[in-house]
Parts: C-alpha cells; structure tokens; sequence
C-alpha cells in the first residue's frame, strides 16, 4: 500500500501550523506537538529524511531558550511577581533608551514562555512535514510549467552524493601519487578543482544525454499561449505588488487591498495552471491524490476548525493572560480539533508495521 | 543550434516578471519599517504569514516566466551541477557563526552565465540544500528568494570577461565588493522578514502601527544584539572566498560555457 501523497503531507502540517498560530494557549500547543510526533512516529519511513522532526524539535527548543534569555536581558512584558534582580543599566537617549537587565518577573517570563512555545510549536509542524513527505515525489508533483527548474533540482539531488564520492576518489588518487602538500592554495589546486571540473563536465555529458532524449527541446507552443500566458502572469504579478503596497498604507480602504491581493494571486495561480496545461510533455506512473490524501488534509483543517470555532466561543481560552499568573483554561473544542488532527495515525499504513507483516 | 550558448536569456518579459518580483519581495521583506500607522498591515496578526506563502508564488511565477518557452538542456544540468555543488558546500558554513559558503558560489556562476542563470541558481541551490538537509522551513521562501536576487545582481555586473591581467583583477575587485554589498543586503532583508515572527513583546519587539520612527531604533537594536556578528560574518567570508577561489573558478566555469558551446 502506498505511503499517503507528500503535498498532503504538506497541507496537513501547514494547517496544523496554522491552528498553531491562532492561539496561545500552551495546553493547545502541547497538544498540537504531540499529535504531530505521534504521526510522525507512527507514520514516517526509513528515509535519511525522516529524522528531521528531530532536529526541528531540538530548533523549538532553542527559539524557547533564546526567547527567554532575551527576555533576561531586554526585558519584555511587566509583572507584581519579582523572581530575581538584575543589574540595570539603562542606555541613553539616542540609543532609543533601551533598558538592560532589571527586575525579571514570574509574569514576564511566563508571557516569553507561551510566546516561545508558540513559535516552537510552528517550526515542529514544520519539522512534521519534511520528516513524512518524501522530496523526490514532492518534485513530481510541480507543476509542469516549472518542469526544467524541477528537473534542475532533481540533478541536484542525484548528482550531491556522487559529488561526495568524487572527493573520496581524487584524493585516494592523490594519496597514491604521494602528493602530501598541505595549505589551501594546494588543496585548491589538487582536490577543489579536479571535482569540479569533474562535476561540470558530466554535467555536460548529462545534457548531451538529455539533449538527444528531447529533454530541454524548445517546446512547440503556439506564440498566441505564450502571449496569453505571461499577460495572465504578468497581470497577476502586478496586482500582487498593487495589493501589498495597498495594504502597507493606510490611502486605501482595506476590503479593496484585500481584494486586489486576492485577484493577483488567483491570475498568477490561473496563469501557472494555464501554462501547466500548454506543456506537452507526459508524465510516467502520475501521482494521484487519493481519497486517503483528502482525508489527512482534512484532519489538518478540523484543528483549524477547532481553533476558529472556539475564538467564535470564548476567545479568551485561546490566548490566556499571563498576569496574573493562574493555570490556563484547556477550551474543548479546540482541544477536540487538533485530536482530530492525530487521524493520519490511523489512516495511513505505517512504514514500520508493513515491514516487519512482510514475510522475510 | 551547434553555436548557441547555453546562457538562458533574459528577455523583456522575464526581466518585467522580476522587476515586479522584487517590488513585491520589497514590501514582503521590509514590511516591518515601511508600513504606515493605521494601514491595513498593522492592523492584523496575519501579515507576516501571508506573505510567507505568497513569496513562493511569486518565486513561482518569475521562474516560469524565465523559463518560458523552454530551457536549454545544457543549463539545466549545469544548474542541477550547480545547485547539487551549492548544496555539498552549504554543511560546512553551518557549523562555525557567520561562516556562509554559499554565496561565492552564486555570485561567482551569476557572473559567468548571466543574469538568469543566476536567479534560478540562487532558487534551485538553497531548495536542493533544503530538500537533502530537510530544512525546510519558514525562512526558506525568504532566503530563496534573496539568494535569487543575489545570483541575478551578479549576471547583470558590467563588463565582458576580460583578457587581460589588469582586466582580470579588476573583475575580481568589482565581484568582492558586490559580494561584500550583496551579503550585508541579505542579512538585513532576511533580519527584516524574520523579525516580526521572532519577538511578540520586550523592547526589541516589531510594534504593530507604531511607524518607522518608533521600529527603526529597535531594529538596530534587534539587529546588533542577534545578527550583525552573522552579517558581517557573512560577508567577510563570501568576500574571501571570492579572492581566493575566484580566479580558478571563473576559469573552470568560463571553460565549461565554452566547451558547451560545441556541445
């Protein structure tokens, strides 16, 4: 059975990311972090990718500590409860008079605290994603008109370990002819460029390759599509920047600039989409979304369902108040959400399990 | 078809859909200072995060405009070479602060094969680093994106490749100030777009309608106490490895271009 789509992967990670950021409410978050390292664990393959939740873990867990020691130093929101003094220095005037150090104070360190989870909570969503989606059937699902920059990545990734081994190659062979230099204008010389003059050449060779399978032909596109094409692109592109320099000033009422914003995206959308259906070229085995692919987008927006029906009910949940220092509230409903949001673990097949049902 | 180069050019349209690329990257980036107090921007939370899932399109649409009516051969695989080579020299800077080993490389193959080469270049190395690290995460539509603009200010430097000696080390001297410039550029544009996902509250926070008057001292003040140290790190190194790499592998890539010439 296959694994589940990769941009479903995506799309469950950045709407879990998304309940994330709609709220501060560090139980939700906690919550949010468990349900994406249960399916992580559950569902995730052997692949050198799949133990990237554990650095990104390890990345939350330095955007706390630095949120907190910034918060040390610089001070950040005040409180009646004073953990310990610093030294207080204050700079002057012209330097904005910032103040260093001071009083730290329990409701101020909480507040640092639930501000840091936040963010930490965001990158491990993140971190989700890149250890469950697999890159290479990521690439295969570009869209076509990207096709050439997506076949650029693809190279890369193929030609990165061969890169590796080249250097192991060129300096055994350096080894053997008893070149023992050292210095840097000698590694230069005997090991930078050998690989890469190596490297370039098969790239060469890679294209003659390519070349005379068709690769990289000038596709036979009417100039009438193309024309339309980039109008479409173009228009989009233009109503993106009309939209966003809209919105930075305060000329324009806001429904307008939201809208323009909105146009702009949906032409330069419609345009990639368009040019994607000009490009004749077929694909081998495409990758279809299945119904269990929806079903893990899905379980990614009921958190986000979760979390906007309970600003709707009682919005204070969603952000408790660090001062006065008190235990936060749990809200049910968007507690409820994001369990939901632990569906894949079902759903999807897990790699491990369907590994060792095989017989051997 | 013998003759041609594997230069992927820059026509009128592509250079528009960039022009207008870096106009919207401006406002996604420096948002921050240029908002004006009581826009629609300040009023909301969401900005910051919008504007992380609309760089991709905006990546998106330059790169296919670029690439319209389909790319040479020869430049995808250089580009693939390329990036897998950006990709394997990214690790090494990861480890020591400030240390950035992917910039020479980018400026470095922008000058050799255009302005295009270069924008795609800067695209395509840091998503193939991303993609083999998995490290992809919020700040890569942003880095993609400067790096992009990094690749495509090197091709567009003035000047043929020169003959003679004075020439050639007159070009090396123009490439280590542009990196110079261009790595100090990113690390504030990066510093900008981060900025506000970073501190919520304290004094070094973004403050929502507060006006550049009110947010410029404090992202002095953010960039000082995080990032210069990066910064400066940054372009020292790229601006060194320029002068000590550059010679040899501007004649390495000046090869390559000449021998797929013929191809």
């Amino acid at each position: 059975m296959r694994r589940a789509h990769p941009v479903a992967w995506w799309g469950w990670a950045l709407l879990l990311a998304t309940a994330a950021s709609r709220t501060g409410n560090p139980w939700l978050l906690a919550l949010i972090v468990a349900v994406s390292g249960l399916v992580v664990t559950w569902c995730r393959g052997d692949e050198p990718w799949s133990g990237a939740y554990r650095v990104f873990l390890l990345i939350g867990g330095t955007a706390i500590a630095v949120r907190m020691v910034f918060y040390i130093v610089f001070g950040g929101a005040d409180g009646a409860t004073v953990l310990f003094t610093l030294p207080e220095v204050r700079l002057p005037d012209w330097a904005a008079g910032f103040r260093l150090g001071g009083a730290v104070t329990a409701e101020g360190a909480l507040a640092a605290a639930y501000d840091g989870l936040r963010l930490a909570t965001l990158l491990v969503c993140v971190g989700a994603a890149n250890a469950l989606a697999s890159p290479r059937r990521l690439l295969r699902s570009m869209p076509a008109a990207l096709y050439e920059v997506s076949v650029a990545v693809v190279v890369a990734l193929s030609v990165a370990p061969q890169l590796v081994a080249g250097v192991a190659r060129i300096r055994r062979a350096r080894a053997l002819r008893g070149t023992t230099g050292r210095g840097p204008a000698h590694f230069m010389r005997t090991v930078v460029v050998p690989v890469l003059h190596d490297a370039l050449d098969r790239s060469l060779a890679l294209a003659a390759a390519m070349a005379s399978r068709g690769y990289g032909r000038a596709a036979g596109i009417p100039s009438r599509d193309r024309r339309a094409t980039s109008a479409m692109l173009l228009t989009g592109l233009l109503g993106l920047c009309a939209g966003a320099y809209a919105l930075l000033g305060s000329a324009t009422p806001a429904p307008l600039a939201w809208s323009v914003l909105a146009l702009g995206a949906a032409a330069a959308v419609f345009g990639i989409a368009f040019a994607s259906a000009r490009v004749p070229h077929t694909r081998y085995r495409t990758d279809r979304f299945s119904g269990r692919d929806w079903a893990v987008v899905a379980s990614g927006a009921a958190a986000v369902a979760g979390t906007v029906a309970a600003a709707a009910l009682d919005p204070g949940a969603l952000w408790p108040a660090a001062n006065p220092v008190s235990m936060p509230p749990v809200p049910p409903v968007a507690a409820a959400g994001i369990i939901a949001a632990a569906a894949p673990a079902l759903l999807v097949p897990s790699a491990r399990t369907a590994a060792a049902g095989r017989p051997a | 078809m013998a003759a041609a180069s594997p230069r992927p050019v820059l026509r009128l349209r592509g250079g528009l859909a960039v022009a207008l690329a870096a106009g919207f990257g401006l406002v996604a980036m420096g948002w921050p200072l240029l908002a004006e107090p009581g826009g629609v921007l300040t009023e909301t939370t969401s900005g910051p995060w919008l504007f992380a899932l609309l760089l991709p399109l905006v990546t998106a649409v330059a790169l296919v405009q670029l690439s319209d009516g389909g790319m040479d051969a020869r430049a995808v695989a250089m580009l693939g070479v390329l990036s897998a080579v950006v990709a394997a020299v990214r690790p090494f800077g990861a480890g020591a602060a400030g240390v950035e080993t992917v910039f020479f490389l980018i400026v470095l193959a922008g000058r050799v094969f255009g302005p295009a080469f270069g924008f795609i270049l800067g695209n395509t190395g840091l998503f193939a680093s991303a993609l083999l690290t998995g490290g992809v995460g919020p700040w890569m539509p942003y880095q993609m994106f400067a790096s992009a603009f990094v690749g495509l200010g090197a091709g567009l430097l003035p000047g043929r490749a020169p003959a003679s000696r004075g020439g050639r080390a007159a070009e090396l001297a123009m490439l280590v100030a542009y990196a110079l410039v261009a790595s100090l550029a990113y690390g504030l544009m990066l510093n900008m777009s981060l900025w506000p996902f970073v501190f919520t509250q304290g004094e070094l926070a973004y403050v929502p309608g507060a006006g550049p008057g009110e947010n410029l001292p404090r992202l002095v003040a953010y960039t000082l106490a995080t990032s210069l140290g990066w910064d400066i790190g940054r372009a020292v190194t790229t601006a060194v490895l320029i002068a000590l790499t550059g010679p040899v592998l501007l004649k390495v890539l000046r090869r390559t271009a000449r021998k797929a010439r013929w191809l």
